[in-house]
């Protein structure tokens, strides 16, 4: 569960890097966002299902004013890639606090939806909640969508199009602008409902989007930045490896993946299924 | 040196000035040491042009280890502090090791996730670090050491202690920056590949910038551990890393005073701020975007950009001599194997993905040569000179240096083997000055890793770095930023920084591109003049000028070689005429 909820996170990070060149460190913020609107929405009209389309609509409207707002003001100037890390990273300082300021420093409980809660089955000596598998079923619903829309799709094409040569595609007349905002938005709407279906899991907390930002970064690294399969495989295999260590020697954990990733970095480092040259520069 | 005395004498008397509480002087002495440590933060990303988001590692490390020293083992101060220093050295150098794999943002991405391995081991190890209650107990009052009873229950002795460590820190690394070795990190930040085709080994300037800044945010460290006497854990989670960032750029990166600046805003809004604002972080937060967006200089840097008027440039008096290649070249005319090949290629093929962009070249040229690689674009040209000169690893085949298989050695290697380029594409170091385009490429033949003394007072380079300037008519401009320079001028000091690592083979990538008749036919003489003396192999489109200049001219199209031989062969031959007339 854990790494499915990693893949759409980190499938959200790879994919705006892959077309915009940049680390979007406020990525994490836009989970947490993501958190706290299924939080406000079941807060308000008591539907977890209501939560499922509110969230990634809102929080992928924030997505349109980040960029706009912010981002553009980048694009082009000596060195927008770094100071794209750098304003992502002001607002991933900035907002948490806001957050506090708005719904107050301790965290908001969310109670698993009813029609989910309890076991579905046992398996062995294991209680397989329906929650789980709910989480489950979503994202193997969610990820063959996303691969049709970036594969099959004329926005899908522009994305990719432009991650290999953004110049080329604005020569050939298409608006990249207008792409960039979109691949934005979706990348925050993204981690926006991961946002939502970790909710009921974990307590809805401002800190709640740090965390994850860097298990993402460790994701990415493994499976090969700016690449679909990569995200996918990547998630799981760091989603799974810090449940199964979580449960055999709690300690180790968080230590694991770390040396995970430093191995990934000596041996393969382009990422285990990251194309030659990119993320070099 | 007029500002270090002045600096040295507000440090010294800032405690006459007012009747300052210990709080407030505690306060300043924190300042001080956070303004070293954005300082030590700015050796990598100011001046080596690294980003690091991981340095909460070298000062947290550095801050445990000083901690630990005086808590368990009851060490002498000076030794815990100088273990701490050390401590932030070998964790940057472990660090840096693994992520200079990466450039760019990614190598950022990496550098904070690295780093927080170091929290989690922190946050884990209870027994030992205190976990989440931080490190305290610590004896540093009670020690009765050489420093130890100087830092007294006075507040007063410790910031002078404190400020003396920091000022002559400060001074070591101004010396550094100044050094031989600084000037070489210049070059790495203003042009990477530029650099290492200079012949230095990019990476490993890098990683000694690394260790650089480990070194002095260790000590920063290690003296926080002793000014707070406590270690909160705080000092080793990431937020460190972004509170140093925020620091630097407040202040201004590149200056020896933003950071100091820089830190005290920061503290400043930390301890006054948050009291009238809970939520402080939202302001640090959108001032620090504020700051990326409208003032990259930050506060020190704006400012001193306002008060120095900037000098204009003086206007280029153009010399029409032509240069004496004899003073541009320096050459062994003895090299080469004993047939007189100096570099061979066997079946040299580059493929990307299905592309297959240079097919099985096998290329000859022997001393003194003067050849010109032809061929319709995309024929594979750019691309064969930069597995010639190590860009790009071949798929297949060897590259031979006399005799010797150099295939797949790093650009920097093959630089100093002697053999250099120029490119397509216009690749100088834009930010820095003509003269030191120039001088940092003669360096490069002298000393890398010089971390003591004036690089101006490197007489052999000087003279060897005006010289070519003279040569090439740019002596009038020797001032003015790379970039400032027109086209035709850069094109030019493309080639001076070549010739300034005293090649014995040449490779020029188009050097008339984008040049004017009069221009072109300037160049075409001086490649003509310098032939003889140094080997040369020319990519040209210019066919005037190929045929004009060449011994001999290679025909490439879709990457392989199509014909070879004397201008009149390759002006009869069949085959080019057919490729040219298509085309």
């Amino acid at each position: 569960m854990n790494g499915c909820i990693l893949v759409l996170v980190a499938l959200g990070l790879s994919i705006v890097f892959g077309l915009m060149g940049i680390i979007n460190f406020a990525h994490g913020i836009f989970y947490m966002l993501g958190a706290y609107a299924g939080w406000l929405t079941v807060h308000l009209t008591g539907s977890f299902w209501l939560a499922l389309l509110a969230a990634p609509i809102a929080v992928g409207l924030v997505g349109v004013l980040v960029e706009r707002g912010v981002l553009k003001r980048i694009y082009g100037t000596r060195n927008a890639n770094f100071a794209g890390v750098l304003v992502t990273y002001g607002l991933a300082i900035m907002i948490p606090d806001l957050v506090r300021m708005t719904f107050g420093r301790p965290g908001k409980p969310f109670a698993v939806p009813e029609a989910l809660t309890g076991s579905l089955f046992r398996l062995g000596a294991i209680d397989v909640h329906r929650y789980r598998v709910f989480i489950l079923l979503v994202t193997a619903v969610l990820l063959p969508l996303l691969w049709l829309l970036l594969n099959k799709t004329n926005l899908g094409l522009v994305i990719r199009a432009g991650t290999s040569d953004n110049l080329m595609v604005q020569l050939l007349g298409i608006n990249v602008a207008r792409t960039w905002t979109i691949t934005y938005a979706l990348g925050a709407a993204l981690a926006a409902f991961a946002g939502v279906i970790t909710a009921p899991l974990v307590a809805v907390a401002p800190e709640m989007g740090g965390l994850v930002l860097i298990e993402c970064f460790i994701v990415t690294v493994v499976g090969g930045m700016g690449s679909f399969v990569g995200a996918v495989v990547g998630g799981l295999l760091i989603g799974e490896t810090l449940a199964l260590t979580g449960m055999l020697y709690d300690v180790l954990a968080d230590v694991v993946i770390y040396l995970a990733m430093a191995l990934v970095l000596l041996v393969r480092p382009r990422g285990l299924f990251g194309q030659e040259g990119m993320s070099e520069e | 040196m007029r500002g270090l005395a002045l600096a040295a004498l507000v440090l010294a008397t800032v405690p006459l000035y007012a009747d300052y509480t210990p709080f407030y002087l505690g306060l300043l002495t924190e300042v001080l040491v956070f303004g070293l440590f954005a300082l030590a933060y700015d050796v990598l990303l100011g001046h080596a042009g690294v980003l690091s988001l991981g340095h909460s590692a070298f000062v947290g490390v550095a801050a445990y280890t000083t901690g630990l020293l005086l808590a368990r083992y009851r060490a002498p101060l000076e030794l815990s502090v100088l273990a701490g220093a050390v401590g932030g050295l070998v964790t940057a150098l472990v660090l840096g090791a693994l992520v200079l794999r990466k450039r760019g943002v990614y190598l950022a991405m990496l550098t904070l996730a690295l780093s927080q391995v170091f929290y989690y081991v922190v946050l884990m190890w209870t027994p030992v670090t205190g976990g989440t209650d931080g490190l305290g107990n610590l004896p540093v009052l009670a020690l009765s050491e050489p420093l130890g009873w100087r830092l007294s229950k006075r507040p007063v002795t410790r910031y002078y202690v404190v400020a003396a460590v920091v000022f002559l820190a400060m001074l070591a690394i101004r010396y550094l920056l100044r050094s031989p070795f600084g000037r070489v990190m210049r070059a790495v930040k203003a042009n990477e590949t530029r650099a290492a085709a200079c012949g230095y080994d990019t990476r490993r300037v890098k990683l000694v910038a690394f260790a650089i800044s480990g070194l002095f945010s260790g000590l920063a460290g290690a003296l926080l551990t002793v000014v707070l006497e406590f270690v909160p854990i705080e000092n080793i989670h990431w937020q460190m890393s972004g509170a140093v960032l925020i620091m630097t750029l407040f202040g201004g990166t590149g200056t020896l005073l933003g950071p100091f600046v820089g830190a005290g805003v920061f503290i400043w809004m930390r301890d006054f701020l948050s009291k009238y604002l809970e939520y402080w972080e939202v302001f640090v937060g959108a001032s620090f975007v504020l700051i990326v967006l409208f003032l990259p200089e930050g506060i020190v840097g704006t400012l001193a950009r306002l008060v120095t008027r900037r000098r204009a440039a003086p206007v280029s008096a153009e010399e029409d001599r032509l240069p004496e290649p004899e003073r541009l070249v320096r050459a062994d005319p003895r090299s080469g194997d004993a047939d007189g090949r100096l570099l061979e290629s066997r079946g040299l093929t580059k493929r990307f993905g299905g592309l297959t962009a240079v097919d099985r070249v096998d290329f000859v040229v022997r001393r003194g040569e003067l050849r010109s690689v032809i061929g319709p674009n995309g024929a594979g040209k750019t691309t064969f000179f930069n597995l010639l000169t190590g860009v790009l690893p071949p798929s297949a085949g060897r590259i031979l240096w006399k005799g010797a298989d150099i295939t797949g050695q790093p650009a920097h290697k093959i630089s100093r083997l002697g053999i250099a380029r120029s490119y397509q594409i216009t690749n100088i170091f834009g930010d820095l000055t003509v003269f030191e385009n120039v001088r940092i490429a003669a360096q490069s033949r002298v000393t890398h890793y010089r971390f003591w003394g004036n690089p101006d007072r490197l007489t052999a380079v000087n003279e060897r770095a005006e010289e070519i300037l003279r040569e090439l008519g740019l002596s009038a401009r020797r001032d003015v930023r790379g970039a400032e320079l027109s086209h035709g001028e850069q094109r030019y000091l493309e080639i001076g920084v070549a010739l300034a690592t005293d090649p014995d083979f040449l490779l020029l990538d188009e050097p008339t591109a984008g040049m004017s008749p009069d221009e072109t036919r300037r160049t075409a003489a001086l490649v003509r003049r310098l032939a003889g003396l140094v080997t040369i192999v020319v990519v040209e489109h210019d066919m005037e000028v190929v045929m004009g200049i060449s011994d001999r001219i290679t025909v490439l199209n879709y990457g392989e070689v199509l014909a070879e031989g004397t201008p009149a062969e390759i002006r009869e031959n069949a085959d080019v005429r057919r490729v040219y007339l298509r085309d």
